[in-house]
């Protein structure tokens, strides 16, 4: 999204800010060619159900443009310096968790995403925070699956109990 | 046969030693369950409930009571210390109550929230007993067209309340008014926005993405400031209790909470969440110290907590007496009643007297057992934030996405790979989360656009379709003439104000420097 | 400790397969809701009267059930320990969703309960029987406004089918979609919309009470209990029922069906089953076999008729 770290609050025009407006300017394209291809159901209302996409599409194209004009007058507020890499351990981890839960089951999946934020935290040694993380997994299972009737993707590990 | 005797006995039953031990358990789980980040209400008492099938009717009601109203507190615990509401109706108690744990004051906020719940359940639960028929005539007097201009006066007075420059918070808005126009449109079953993915046809679960921004979009914060900022530990300064000056501030914002929030959670399409945001708007403008607010005003938390518990209690209202659920947890308790033989309804306080009477007496029981129960914990719960990050993190992602998996079983194929769709929905919008507060933009006003937006065109186009396209049925009572003031007041008063140079915190919205 | 991890994924595996002989229910509705409460009261019949060991329900809402359709077809084929719950409203709601995945694809088993709908009116309302409420469609459809469920749902189904029957456009129908049945259920009582439709457990408090008027139930004759002429009788020929199954998964053998055929027969005669019905006020319309699927077949016939008609599938 951005050059990590630089401290931009000078620069002008913002390129983050910029970039902020292009993506609301596309949604609200995106919403507008969506609504058109929709077909329409004739009711009594005059409003209808392609009105408020309409509206919102109009909207966020104005809001886009101010955005526009603020980034290049360097309105916007000043970014802290950030720390990439920890970020993308937490956001692997829930990757991981993602792809993973509906085929081996809900402790070791989320032992990954626990093993990876702990790591994203500073908790290095990943042989260490997986095993724990599966096992407080295992015992938040057991007590939501078992204890509360909860339906929990269950893999090898669920099924010994 | 009179109310207070009928009462009376209902309390003389909940006070016997093994419903009070009934009422205990139930709140301690109902809290307990509740306080989890990313675990909201309405699971809680789903989750919950079955519990209480196997005790005797009445054992079974008061601990039943117990985990509704502890269910419904528990959310704000964590909003308040780790600023990730289970759901959208505790958004608005984390914008300050995080803010003021965040400067120290985790053991006020946390009392403001555990009495003002006490008094708001105390009041509206009264109100239950005795103003139900009334107060359901009112929210029955309210039709499409009154809804859209309470909507409107919503949206007036929460779109100025939130955030620092007038911009940010308009865009963060319209991201929530866009994500509400995604799914099947109820009117005219037409799919919007969906791409032809069958897993987005009923919408954005409004509990996700507020999950996802706050809880998810809150991780990612934290953790990409570890380098750089050096650990903003929350310690606790001062006391963990309240001074005078926070209960000189706390208790008008309960009462107008408690006010604003029992008819409205009776209204069929109203909700905890609305009127904790009318709440939020009210405080602010009433306040003395309007300056405070975005930085950890005490008004802030007291006067939503106490909304959004009065609206507990509202809820029931249309349920008892019409058997109308208005939320997806008085749905789940409609089904929780049938166990008790209580079949709800405007006969029910004709037939059913001693159940019902039994119910609002459990609920009183409860109410008080909660404040007993949390008041000494709160020095326990502030010491949660001294866990260690990552531990803490950690196990807040892990009830966070527990909470989406639970609630959401469905598969969806990304390639060959089948992958939880809940869990691609949390994780893209808590990147949306971290990106929103990377640039400033503030998070509230997304969900309210989510939850506002498709209410108010709901009703917009049920009135007109009713008066086949005349647009005078918007204004055809005299409820919706004062809501459409209202909201004019809410744009108009503000400008005035600043003409008149009045008010440093109206003057902030106007201005895009910071 | 890793060791005991690996260790443990084989042990799970090999434990696998000595879990056939139980059933795992797919509700394709969240938590609470209607084929949830079915499947749970399933679950708990199953399990009391010793059918089945260990029953599990899997909660996959969406779209008028037809996510967690179109994943149980997928995903089930030739299983024959998974079951699905399902009702009227999937039929509407494959129609409406353009769903890849019809109800063909599954293998039915019986239907369990079903509820009739019905037309009410407030106490006050000058409407007496269906014959006027006829006459006011016929002067001027859109003065009556109908207050019910979503658009394509049972109640807007019903509503297009009695324009029809009653020689009306169904596309006229002024059908006012509210979600879920509570929220049309305040309307009416607000005297905010003319008629309300929906299914008579919505309303029944409201009848008994007098706050509102029964004008007519869609079941073919009367029903116990229920002081109200049916559609026929008031001279709309319409019969309807929104009803709730449990099926099988695709691709089983003739044995398996009958097998779990078998099983469900058993259930729906139980006591506990029987109870359950009682408790939650639910009519037991049972039905198994070739008699259900024949049903099956005409109910979607007359559906996909009415959606064309009122614009609602292409």
């Amino acid at each position: 999204m951005s050059e990590s770290g630089s401290r931009n609050t000078r620069r002008r025009p913002d390129r983050a800010a910029l970039g902020i407006a292009a993506a609301l300017a596309a949604v609200a394209i995106v919403i507008a060619w969506s609504t058109s291809q929709a077909g329409g159901v004739a009711g009594y209302s005059p409003v209808g159900p392609k009105t408020f996409p309409y509206i919102i599409a109009g909207g966020l194209f104005i809001l886009s443009i101010l955005t526009a004009i603020e980034a290049m007058r360097g309105h916007f507020p000043e970014r802290e310096a950030q720390d990439f890499p920890p970020m993308l351990w937490v956001l692997g981890g829930l990757v991981a968790q993602m792809l993973t839960m509906k085929t081996i089951g809900f402790s070791l999946s989320t032992g990954l995403l626990f093993a990876a934020t702990a790591r994203a935290f500073g908790k290095g040694a990943l042989w260490k925070t997986f095993p724990a993380g599966v096992v407080f997994a295992l015992l938040v299972w057991l007590m939501f699956a078992k204890g509360l009737q909860l339906t929990l993707p269950a893999g090898p590990l669920e099924r010994l109990f | 046969m009179d109310t207070f005797s009928l009462l009376a006995q209902g309390l003389l039953v909940a006070m016997e030693p093994s419903n009070l031990l009934y009422a205990l358990i139930g709140v301690t789980l109902g809290t307990a369950v509740g306080v989890l980040p990313g675990i909201g209400p309405a699971l809680t008492v789903a989750l919950l409930l079955p519990v209480t099938y196997k005790l005797d009717p009445a054992g079974s009601l008061i601990m039943f009571a117990g985990i509704y109203y502890g269910g419904m507190y528990g959310g704000s615990t964590t909003s308040i210390l780790l600023n990730t509401p289970g759901e959208s109706a505790s958004i608005v108690t984390a914008l300050e109550g995080n803010k003021m744990a965040k400067s120290g004051r985790a053991g006020p906020a946390l009392a403001t929230a555990a009495i003002g719940s006490f008094v708001a359940g105390l009041i509206a639960t009264l109100g239950l007993a005795f103003v139900a028929p009334s107060v359901v005539k009112f929210a029955l007097s309210f039709g499409p067209s009154e809804y859209f201009a309470l909507m409107l006066l919503a949206f007036m007075t929460v779109s100025a309340a939130f955030g620092e420059s007038t911009l940010r918070g308009i865009t963060s808005l319209f991201i929530g008014l866009a994500l509400g126009l995604i799914g099947i449109d109820q009117l005219t079953g037409q799919a919007r926005l969906t791409f032809g993915m069958p897993n987005l046809f009923d919408g954005i679960s409004v509990t996700t993405l507020a999950v996802a921004l706050f809880a998810i979009g809150e991780t990612f914060t934290v953790v990409a400031q570890r380098a750089t900022g050096e650990d903003k530990v929350e310690t606790v300064r001062g006391s963990v209790w309240m001074s005078r000056e926070d209960w000189r501030r706390s208790w008008v914002p309960w009462l107008r909470g408690t006010a604003i929030g029992f008819p409205i959670g009776a209204m069929p399409a109203g909700g905890a969440d609305v009127s904790s945001f009318l709440s939020y708007s009210a405080e602010k403008n009433f306040s003395k110290h309007p300056e405070e607010f975005g930085t950890g005003a005490i008004e802030g938390v007291a006067g939503p907590e106490a909304a959004n518990n009065a609206s507990a209690a509202g809820t029931l209202v249309p349920l008892l007496t019409l058997g109308l659920p208005t939320t997806a947890t008085a749905a789940i308790m409609l089904a929780g009643f049938q166990q008790f033989g209580l079949q709800p309804g405007p006969l029910l306080f004709a037939t059913n007297a001693p159940l019902v009477w039994g119910l609002i007496a459990s609920l009183l029981v409860a109410n008080f057992i909660l404040l007993v129960l949390n008041l000494p914990l709160i020095g326990l719960w502030v010491k949660l934030l001294s866990i260690p990050k990552p531990w803490l993190y950690a196990g807040i992602l892990v009830f966070a996405t527990l909470g989406t998996i639970g609630a959401d079983g469905s598969t969806f194929f990304l390639g060959p790979v089948p992958v939880s769709f809940g869990l691609l929905l949390l994780m893209l919008f808590g990147v949306l989360g971290y990106g929103l507060r990377r640039f400033g933009y503030p998070i509230a006003p997304v969900v309210v656009g989510l939850i506002l937006g498709p209410m108010a065109e709901k009703s917009l186009r049920q009135a007109l379709q009713i008066s086949q396209g005349d647009p005078m049925a918007l204004f055809h009572s005299w409820i919706a003439i004062l809501l459409w003031v209202l909201a004019l007041l809410a744009v108009v008063l503000p400008l005035y104000l600043r003409a008149r140079g009045k008010g440093r915190m109206l003057a902030q919205f106007a201005t895009d420097e910071d | 400790m890793k060791q005991f991890v690996w260790a443990s994924i084989i042990a799970g595996a090999m434990a696998l397969p000595a879990m056939a002989e139980d059933y795992k229910i797919m509700a394709p509705a969240a938590p609470g809701g209607g084929w949830d409460q079915t499947a749970r009261s399933m679950q708990t019949a199953l399990q009391d009267e010793k059918i089945s060991n260990s029953v599990q329900v899997l909660n996959v809402p969406g779209a008028g059930g037809t996510i967690g359709h179109a994943q149980f077809v997928n995903q089930s084929s030739g299983d024959p320990s998974q079951l699905i719950v399902g009702g009227y409203v999937m039929v509407g709601a494959i129609l409406t969703n353009n769903s890849p995945v019809t109800l063909d694809q599954v293998t039915p088993i019986a239907r369990l309960t079903g509820e009739y709908e019905v037309i009410v009116v407030p106490a006050a309302s000058d409407i007496k029987d269906m014959s006027g409420l006829v006459e006011k469609l016929k002067a001027d459809p859109g003065s009556v406004s109908w207050a019910g469920g979503s658009a394509g749902g049972t109640d807007h189904i019903t509503a297009g089918l009695i324009a029809k029957a009653a020689g009306v456009d169904p596309t006229k129908v002024n059908y006012i979609a509210f979600s879920g049945g509570g929220e049309a259920l305040a309307a009416i009582l607000g005297n905010q919309v003319t008629v309300g439709i929906s299914g008579y457990g919505e309303f029944a408090a409201q009848i008994e009470a007098g706050t509102l008027r029964i004008i007519g139930i869609s079941s073919d004759e009367r029903v116990e209990g229920i002081d109200a002429p049916t559609f026929k009788e008031g001279g709309v020929d319409v019969s309807i029922q929104n009803w709730r199954m449990v099926a099988a998964a695709p691709g089983i053998t003739d044995e398996q069906k009958a097998a779990i055929l078998a099983d469900i027969e058993k259930m729906a005669k139980s006591e506990s089953w029987q109870k359950i019905l009682t408790e939650k006020g639910w009519a037991d319309t049972y039905l198994a076999g070739d008699a259900f699927a024949e049903q099956l077949k005409a109910d979607t016939e007359a559906t996909t008729a009415i959606l064309k008609e009122i614009g609602l599938v292409k």
